[in-house]
């Protein structure tokens, strides 16, 4: 964006309204209705041809010296003024004139000319050494936040900053809520004050028409754009200070943006990125999910009288998730939360299924991506509120399928039975202790071949020539083995409850390094 | 009574032969019927290439009868079995040399209801269809399905108001408009004419457009199909320009009924003054 001098000038009005310019008693005599002109340069010129001086813009000083007495030359220096495209014109009393002349200032009300008179004399030189003056230093303070907001982003990204961190020193410089947004006006990630901002997007919809068409009194938009293709934009939302300013800083933001989109910043997609940080905040349980629904509302999930599915994907490719969840034309979001868990969280309408969807979205994932597919399903919510813990269930179920051999395409909380409890229980330093002293003196025995062949022995349901077969041994060389283990842990497998209870503190040893 | 009609539309890319492409589109079927979809339009030339960049003899063969031919005797069975409406925009023969573009309409019961045939025929780089299809004949059929009073109106059709007002005289209460659409040509008609139909017309409008480049030509299909109500206004999402996409949205009907009692553009019409307009 170019800093036009219009943009950062001084109107008629505001000139007008200078204190030093007050001493000249200065009074509108025509052209009153066209005071908001903006004034580019101050001109002092006593030339009956001023016309052709002049760019545009121009407010022209005069004590009408040439002009007294030629009333034709009056309405044609007027007339000429207002070919040049001038702002206005400052007539000094007392030198040529005692008043205004009539004849001049009916041209200048035809034109449409603001005419100013001194009443009282006036060194114009005082007049556009202060105009002048301002008149630069406002050009100079425009450039000079143009640039520093410039170097600032610039400098972020080089130093590969993520989205975020650019759009925090967006808002820093703007000091109001700005948000990005998609073709589809779904937000993509905010910065600013967290409770100004949910106010933006509580109203979100609203807003974002609004802002497809034009800048408003206090918003201020720019398109993110590159390589002829539009795919976004940046919103100021409710900027306090002037017009080309908040112009200027959404121009800067969006430039920044599309370098940084281009550079590849992102080893996700901004799409991506938003549903991560509503998906993790969301598990996390920092922030109360109430809060977060504008978010989600504006990220374009739908949760007006919806049922919610909380679903976990183990190594899921999010953007493979996405592909799917449009492909049947399921509303959802989809993010890699952490240590290879994505979790999907399915929007449905109230009368939808969503066990036999989840099912079918299982069975499609499998289809596409040819491999185990595991989706771990948690009940689904009727309310938004219940979404935190649902998650944190599916993840839990998720952790638990991770270590049981043959589960269906969607795993439950009742497919993981014990293993999902002795997984949940895993960090209480009760059940910790418990496995220590079950499996004492098994642990730091010299040979560590028992501890795999009591596992064994306990998966397949203490069937002895099975679990010989597994481990490629004699029949009396398991008996032998076994005969150690027994009095290694001075305990007897035959017994049901003790055999049990070894084998729960081995499933609670192995989750503790799985 | 609730007045939701919950209906899909299916935009995709072409897969490259016409078996895997009626694969799809089976699956599509059932995707959309898992979610409870009751009504299904799929996108023009549903199961071909879009063959009309070039003009060759050879992409005849992909013409069928209809309704007797094999695509809709199939479409037929996965339409009773999972109780769905389906639209089908496929090319016709009715007898060798006489062809049409032409869609299809199945009733949830596996009914064959009738079909339209693309009446405006585009010759313009890029969409050579003159080579392939004769002008349609069958008028302006509404068709009363299990789900309510369908219309179909293909692709280059849209930009001609009479057949949408032709349409809502009928009846119709959803007008499908599958289409095969570049990205240079017409992105800039793409979000403006359906809606205004929409508008003027007082139904809801399904826009379906196809993805991807295929090998006949440089035409760009971007998809961004969408659902749009009697207010103009897109009933949720629009699609992506570039992916296969089931599109599924909750239609009120209400809100149909909503409009036409707020406006009155059927009571006001002055047909008698139209007569100009039908002059050859």
């Amino acid at each position: 964006m170019t800093v036009t001098a219009a943009e950062h000038g001084l109107s008629v009005r505001q000139i007008l309204a200078l204190e030093r310019i007050a001493a000249g008693e200065p009074e509108v005599v025509a052209g009153a209705g066209h005071l908001d002109r903006p004034v580019r340069w101050v001109h002092v010129a006593e030339a009956a041809d001023v016309g052709v001086m002049l760019s545009g813009g121009e407010m022209v000083l005069t004590t009408g010296v040439l002009l007294a007495g030629n009333a034709h030359a009056r309405t044609e220096y007027i007339k000429s003024l207002h070919r040049a495209e001038a702002a206005a014109v400052v007539l000094g009393l007392g030198r040529a004139f005692p008043s205004p002349p009539e004849d001049m200032r009916r041209a200048a009300e035809r034109y449409g000319l603001p005419m100013v008179v001194l009443h009282r004399p006036f060194p114009f030189a005082e007049l556009t050494e202060e105009v002048q003056s301002r008149l630069v230093r406002r050009k100079f303070a425009a450039v000079s936040l143009s640039e520093g907001i410039r170097t600032a982003l610039t400098g972020l990204i080089t130093a590969g900053a993520p989205l975020q961190r650019l759009l925090d020193e967006i808002a820093a410089h703007s000091g109001c809520p700005v948000v990005v947004a998609n073709l589809a006006h779904r937000v993509l990630a905010t910065a600013g004050e967290r409770s100004a901002v949910d106010d933006v997007l509580r109203d979100w919809e609203r807003i974002a028409r609004r802002a497809g068409c034009a800048d408003g009194a206090d918003w201020y938009r720019a398109d993110l754009d590159g390589r002829g293709e539009r795919w976004g934009s940046v919103v100021l939302c409710g900027y306090r200070g002037d017009g080309p300013t908040g112009r200027l800083l959404a121009e800067r933001a969006a430039e920044a943006l599309v370098l940084h989109r281009m550079l590849g910043g992102a080893a996700h997609t901004w799409e991506e990125q938003s549903a991560q940080s509503i998906l993790t905040d969301l598990v996390s349980g920092v922030v109360p999910a109430r809060q977060l629904l504008p978010r989600a509302r504006a990220a374009g999930l739908p949760v007006n009288r919806r049922t919610f599915a909380p679903l976990v994907v183990r190594d899921g490719d999010p953007a493979e998730l996405d592909r799917v969840l449009r492909l049947l034309g399921l509303s959802g979001l989809a993010a890699e939360l952490a240590d290879g868990a994505t979790a999907v969280l399915l929007s449905l309408a109230r009368d939808q299924a969503a066990g036999p969807l989840t099912e079918h979205f299982a069975a499609r994932l499998r289809t596409g991506a040819g491999e185990q597919v595991v989706v771990a399903a948690a009940e689904p919510c009727t309310g938004w509120d219940d979404v935190p813990a649902g998650l944190r269930e599916a993840l839990h179920i998720a952790q638990a399928a991770a270590g049981t051999p043959d589960v269906p395409p969607v795993v439950r909380l009742r497919d993981v039975r014990l293993r999902g409890l002795v997984r949940l229980l895993r960090d209480d330093p009760h059940v910790q202790a418990f496995a220590e002293r079950e499996l004492d003196g098994l642990l730091y025995a010299d040979d560590p071949g028992l501890l795999p062949v009591l596992r064994t022995y306990l998966a397949t349901g203490r069937n002895k020539s099975r679990t010989a077969q597994l481990h490629h041994m004699s029949r009396p060389a398991l008996y032998r083995r076994l005969e150690v283990i027994e009095s290694l842990l001075g305990l007897d497998l035959d017994d049901f409850e003790q055999a049990a209870s070894v084998h729960i503190a081995l499933l609670a040893h192995d989750t503790q390094r799985g | 009574m609730s007045t939701v009609i919950r209906a899909a539309i299916f935009q995709t890319a072409w897969t490259g032969d016409k078996e895997s492409m009626i694969q799809v589109h089976e699956q599509a079927v059932r995707d959309a019927a898992a979610q409870g979809a009751k009504v299904l339009c799929f996108q023009e030339l549903f199961y071909g290439p879009y063959f009309c960049q070039v003009q060759d003899a050879k992409f005849y063969e992909y013409a069928e009868a209809i309704p007797d031919g094999p695509t809709v005797r199939r479409f037929q069975a996965l339409a009773a079995e999972h109780g769905i409406v389906l639209v089908l925009p496929m090319y016709e023969e009715e007898q060798p040399g006489v062809l049409y573009n032409t869609a299809a309409v199945i009733d949830a019961d596996g009914t064959y209801l009738g079909k339209y045939r693309k009446t405006h025929i585009p010759q313009v780089n890029g969409f050579w269809e003159k080579f392939y299809f004769r002008p349609g004949n069958s008028g302006w059929p509404v068709f009363d399905t299990a789900v309510g009073k369908i219309g179909v109106y293909i692709c280059y059709d849209r930009h001609f108001p009479e057949g949408w007002r032709a349409l809502g005289l009928e009846g119709a209460q959803i007008v499908f408009n599958p289409s095969a659409t570049s990205r240079g040509l017409s992105g800039y008609l793409w979000q403006l004419e359906q809606p205004a139909s929409a508008v003027a017309n007082e139904y809801f409008v399904g826009a379906i457009n196809r993805v991807g480049q295929e090998e006949y030509g440089d035409n760009d299909f971007y998809g961004t199909s969408y659902f749009v109500d009697p207010e103009g206004r897109f009933v949720g999402e629009v699609a992506g320009d570039k992916e296969p996409e089931l599109v599924v949205r909750d239609l009120d009907m209400a809100k149909l009924r909503e409009v036409r009692d707020r406006w009155q553009f059927y009571r006001d019409r002055a047909p008698g003054a139209y007569t100009p307009l039908t002059n050859p």
